[in-house]
């Protein structure tokens, strides 16, 4: 690390690599602290978690009951332990709370005034982040598994929403009404994601065991399917073509957009060229999956390597994207684990499970040196560790 | 939390100076990290041939693969490199999407032809070996592409399927598959089931590798038990934990 350090100053190298270096040092020590908790609001499991991308501060939770929390996850206070802390939350009592499970919430890519939350009583709710009252309501007639809002849109302000039934709506914020349809898978929609890397791109994943790529402005059907086989494209197997044996229920594209990442219940995790849709048939072994809805995983963003994190079972499991070698499996939940998000600024991962907890992974690198010439304060301690014992060798 | 992980990445990103590792450990199934090739050719001794009366070539799996060559990647691409020079031919076992099964070509072609030897579709099958399999690598074919580019009529395809040599995927399109194989897959199917049982039974569902190889083989397994176990390890059938006293199949617990 002084080698980069050095090669920085003198200008040999460029600072990003250092940066990169870091950041993927940090990755590889996550583990669970002791000194970092989140405040705990949900009553039953949480389903989604989705942290503002401007600043990487605030951090949205959705649960099973219906709850939307919100946490500010930054450490102003000048001691190690630190509780992150629910802001403001939409709770059961709030008069425009959803009915049912809370399966996905956005925040909107722009700034943090607005958020939008899709739910299992056949809504899509955008809200007003200051004011916690809802601004507008998309109904559907189905249930709405997952959507998804473009990070890069300029153009467009269209929500893409995946529902029971198999046709993909992409709604528009500014007219407040359905604008598209997308047909062409034949069951729910279990996944939807934009590109990060052009405003136009959808992927959409199915359980029919599809995965669609579409250009929104495309009047006729998608641009093309996904083929585990890398088969030979001829128009009567067009229709054969699977992304997975099973259901397709989690979408992530990496970082840069090139590539895209799809898990099915078939327990694999495939990695797809997204420009042409060819399988990288980079072999991860065996993701397990037992999620009957969308698992929602996520992507390492700035490290030499880059990392994702997959829920699997109750723990995390990290692989190398690229290369396709697990890492480490992160245990510290104690059912199984729903949604995952990295926070890119501090290499931090928080994850949301059954068990009602949202977890914060850390990077561990060096234990603090105790300074000798410091008392030590008690206030470092955290509470639950002080002893209340007397350290006095008289009886009582 | 493993520590393991820093082992994976170089120096500069590890957060401790790693320490040299010690000698692989002397465990029989367990020291290999070589090429994709010479994984094949040591899977295809432990077939057992007399079993069948050599009537099929030694089949191996892509799970045993995987369990010689730790990188899946890396053994992935090396099997279709081989697939691409025409040295091993892959097969779709039918219990599973996933299994597939690799054959030396050379080996293939042989049996085959003996297998097909004076019977009455012995024409079709040898001009199926000597046209289609060199020129097409792949697991399936279509029906444009057997009737256009190689010339078959439909009489001949039905002929190919009753040889064995095809078999019906779809309304169009066969595997490509080896005479005789379902007697192979009965006896695998039940093997893995027998030593995967064997695992089960086990106090704490694990056993040390050692231990099972030592046992005597149930009488559903007669693939051999080192053949299965390559199997269940390479197909994440089974946890491989190393421990002080060698290697560990533990059952996974979900």
């Amino acid at each position: 690390m002084l080698g980069f350090l050095s090669a920085r100053q003198t200008g040999l190298e460029d600072p990003l690599r250092l940066r990169r270096a870091e950041s993927t040092r940090r990755v590889l020590g996550l583990e669970l602290n002791k000194d970092r908790d989140i405040e705990r609001i949900h009553g039953s499991g949480v389903n989604t978690l989705d942290i503002e991308p401007v600043e990487a501060r605030y951090m949205l939770s959705g649960g099973s009951d219906g709850v939307i929390v919100l946490y500010d996850l930054e450490n102003s206070s000048r001691q190690p332990y630190y509780t992150c802390k629910a802001v403001c939350s939409v709770g059961r009592n709030h008069p425009d709370v959803h009915k049912y499970s809370v399966e996905t919430v956005q925040w909107y890519p722009h700034d943090t005034g607005m958020f939008t939350s899709s739910s299992f009583d056949k809504t899509l709710k955008v809200w007003d982040t200051n004011t916690l009252q809802t601004a507008d309501i998309f109904n559907f007639e189905e249930t709405v598994y997952s959507h998804h809002m473009s990070p890069v849109a300029t153009k467009h302000c269209l929500v893409a929403v995946g529902t029971r039934g198999p046709k993909v709506q992409l709604c528009d914020l500014k007219s407040g009404s359905c604008s598209h349809i997308l047909q062409g898978h034949r069951q729910e929609i279990l996944a939807v994601s934009w590109s990060p890397r052009c405003e136009y791109i959808l992927a959409t994943a199915s359980a029919d065991s599809r995965v669609k790529l579409w250009d929104v402005r495309r009047a006729s059907g998608c641009l093309f399917t996904l083929d585990q086989h890398n088969g030979k494209k001829s128009q009567a197997v067009e229709s054969a073509n699977t992304a997975h044996n099973g259901k397709v229920n989690g979408l992530c594209f990496t970082s840069d957009g090139l590539h895209l990442l799809t898990v099915g219940t078939d327990n694999r995790m495939r990695l797809w060229n997204s420009s042409n849709g060819e399988n990288t048939l980079v072999n991860y072994g065996k993701v397990c999956n037992d999620s009957r809805k969308a698992l929602k995983f996520t992507v390492s963003n700035g490290c030499s390597s880059e990392f994702v994190f997959v829920p699997y079972g109750s723990t995390i499991a990290v692989y190398t994207i690229y290369s396709g070698e697990q890492i480490t499996m992160l245990k510290g939940h104690y059912k199984s684990v729903d949604c995952c998000v990295f926070q890119s600024h501090f290499q931090e991962l928080y994850s949301g499970s059954r068990d009602c907890n949202i977890l914060a992974w850390v990077p561990s690198l060096y234990e603090p040196v105790p300074d000798n010439d410091e008392p030590t304060t008690k206030s470092q301690l955290n509470p639950a560790f002080e002893d209340a014992w007397s350290s006095s060798d008289e009886e009582g | 939390m493993s520590r393991k992980r820093h082992r994976l990445v170089p120096d500069s990103f590890g957060l401790k100076r790693r320490r040299e590792q010690g000698q692989a450990e002397a465990d029989p199934l367990r020291g290999e990290s070589g090429s994709a090739r010479a994984a094949v050719a040591e899977l295809v001794q432990l077939f057992p041939r007399g079993l069948f009366e050599d009537a099929l070539p030694p089949i191996a799996l892509r799970s045993q693969v995987y369990s010689l060559v730790p990188d899946r990647t890396a053994a992935d691409r090396q099997l279709k490199e081989l697939q691409e020079q025409g040295e091993i031919r892959i097969i779709q076992l039918g219990f599973d999407l996933d299994a597939h099964g690799i054959i030396f070509t050379e080996d293939y072609r042989t049996r085959v032809l003996k297998a097909c030897d004076g019977r009455p579709y012995a024409g079709a099958v040898q001009k199926f070996l000597a046209s289609v399999l060199p020129a097409c690598g792949d697991l399936s074919f279509q029906q444009d592409q057997m009737t256009q580019t190689f010339g078959f009529r439909d009489p001949e395809i039905t002929q190919l399927v009753n040889a064995g040599v095809l078999t019906v995927r779809d309304a169009g399109s066969w595997w490509l598959a080896v005479p005789g194989a379902g007697r192979f897959i009965k006896y695998f199917v039940k093997g893995r089931q027998a030593v995967l049982g064997m695992v089960r039974k086990a106090k704490y569902k694990e056993l040390l590798l050692s231990e099972l190889l030592g046992r005597r083989a149930p009488a559903a397994v007669r693939l051999g038990l080192t053949y299965h176990v390559h199997d269940l390890i390479g197909a994440q059938l089974v946890d491989c934990v190393s421990t002080t006293s060698g290697t560990l199949l533990r059952l996974p617990e979900t």
